[in-house]
C-alpha cells in the first residue's frame, strides 16, 4: 500500500498544482489518492481561509490606510511638481551666470600696465654730463651764468672794468 | 478582475487623474496588504510597504503597459518591495531577537474558523495551518511568494508567473515542491 501511495504521489502533486486530465484520471480510480488529495486540498483550505480571516482589518484601518496613501501621494506630487519647476529654473540661472561670466572678459578693457621706466642712474648722469659739455657751463654754476648775462644786459657798453671783476670772482 | 477604470489604463495609465487613483487604491490595498502580511510575517513591515507599493505605482504609472492586469501589476511591486526588505536583515535580526517575529503562524492558526465544528475539528484544523505555515516558512521568499499566490490568493500559474517574473514552468516546480513537503508533513501529523 506504502508503495503504491508513493508511486502515485506525484499525480497528487501534480492535481494539486494544477489540472491535469492525467492526474485526474488517475485520481478518479484511486481511493488512496483520492484521500491523500483531500487531505492536503482540505488543510490548504484551511490555511488559505485562516491568512484571510488573520490579514482582515476594520474598515477604519483601510480608511486611514487609504489617506495616508493619498497624503504620500500629494506629497511626491508637489516634490515632483517643485522639481520640474526648480530645475529648469536653476538651468536657466547657471547658463546665464555661465554666459555672463564667459563674455565678462571681453567687455572688461585689458588692465593697461604702465611699464615703469626703469632709472639707470648711470645713464642719468651721462645725459648730464652730455648737457652740461653741450651749454658749456657746468650745471653748479647755471645761476651764477644767468645772473651775468642779467647784468651784462643791464649796464652800458663801456663798462668792461665791472665785467672783469665778475669773472675774476668767477674764477 | 477588469473594470472600465483598470482596462482604461492600459492604454493610458500616465494620464489617470489622481482621483482614479485613489480609487484603485481602495480597490486593491486589501489584497496587497494581506500578500505582504503573509510575506512578512510583520504586520507594521507590510502596512509601511502597502503605502511605498501604491506610492511606486502612482509615481511608475506610466510604464504600466497593460500587458497583465492591474492588480498582478500590483503585486508585482508589492514582492519586489519584500525582495528589497527581505535582503535588510538588519531589523528581522532584532525582530527575532526581541520575539517580535512569527506571529503570523500562531496568528493565523487562531483564526481557524470554528463555525459548527467541534472543538476537536478545530484543533486538528489548526494543527493543519500551522503545519502548512511551518512548510510554507521554510520555503525560499519566491517560493513562499509563489505558493501564497496560487493558494490564498487563488491565482492562475500564469498570473503568478507574471507577477514574480518567472516562467510558468518554475512557478509549477515550486508549486510542486511545497505541495509535496506538505503532503509530507501532514503525514507525518497522523
Amino acid at each position: 500500500m506504502n508503495s503504491n501511495e508513493n508511486s502515485h504521489d506525484p499525480l497528487v502533486e501534480r492535481a494539486l498544482v494544477s489540472f491535469d486530465l492525467a492526474a485526474e484520471h488517475h485520481l478518479a480510480g484511486c481511493p488512496p489518492c483520492q484521500t491523500a488529495r483531500d487531505r492536503v486540498e482540505g488543510a490548504l483550505r484551511q490555511f488559505a481561509a485562516a491568512n484571510r480571516e488573520y490579514a482582515n482589518r476594520p474598515e477604519s484601518f483601510w480608511q486611514q490606510q487609504a489617506l495616508c496613501i493619498e497624503a504620500a501621494r500629494r506629497k511626491s506630487e508637489m516634490r515632483s511638481r517643485l522639481t520640474a519647476t526648480l530645475v529648469p529654473a536653476v538651468v536657466a540661472l547657471l547658463l546665464t551666470a555661465f554666459a555672463i561670466l564667459g563674455r565678462a572678459p571681453g567687455v572688461r578693457p585689458m588692465a593697461t600696465v604702465t611699464p615703469t621706466a626703469q632709472v639707470d642712474p648711470d645713464h642719468e648722469l651721462l645725459l648730464e654730463v652730455e648737457r652740461a659739455i653741450q651749454s658749456d657751463t657746468p650745471r653748479a654754476l647755471e645761476p651764477a651764468t644767468l645772473m651775468v648775462d642779467e647784468r651784462d644786459t643791464n649796464l652800458p657798453l663801456g663798462s668792461t672794468s665791472n665785467r672783469k671783476e665778475i669773472r675774476s670772482h668767477e674764477n | 478582475m477588469e473594470t472600465a477604470l483598470t482596462s482604461a489604463l492600459g492604454a493610458a495609465a500616465q494620464n489617470i487623474t489622481a482621483e482614479e487613483f485613489d480609487a484603485i487604491v481602495r480597490r486593491h490595498q486589501r489584497r496587497v496588504h494581506r500578500f505582504l502580511l503573509m510575506l512578512l510575517r510583520d504586520p507594521e513591515e507590510a502596512d509601511n510597504l502597502t503605502q511605498e507599493c501604491f506610492l511606486r505605482a502612482y509615481q511608475s504609472r506610466s510604464s504600466f503597459r497593460g500587458e497583465s492586469s492591474l492588480e498582478t501589476w500590483l503585486l508585482r511591486i508589492a514582492a519586489n518591495l519584500a525582495k528589497d526588505h527581505g535582503r535588510n536583515r538588519k531589523t528581522s535580526f532584532w525582530k527575532r531577537l526581541l520575539g517580535l517575529d512569527g506571529d503570523g503562524e500562531e496568528g493565523a492558526a487562531q483564526k481557524v474558523a470554528s463555525g459548527t465544528a467541534s472543538p476537536e475539528e478545530v484543533l486538528l484544523a489548526r494543527e493543519d495551518v500551522r503545519a502548512v505555515w511551518e512548510v510554507a516558512n521554510q520555503l525560499s521568499q519566491q517560493q513562499r511568494a509563489v505558493f501564497l499566490l496560487r493558494f490564498v490568493e487563488e491565482m492562475e500559474l500564469n498570473e503568478i508567473a507574471s507577477a514574480l517574473g518567472l516562467q510558468v514552468g518554475s512557478v509549477k516546480t515550486h508549486l510542486f515542491r511545497a505541495v509535496q513537503n506538505v503532503r509530507t508533513k501532514l503525514r507525518d501529523l497522523g
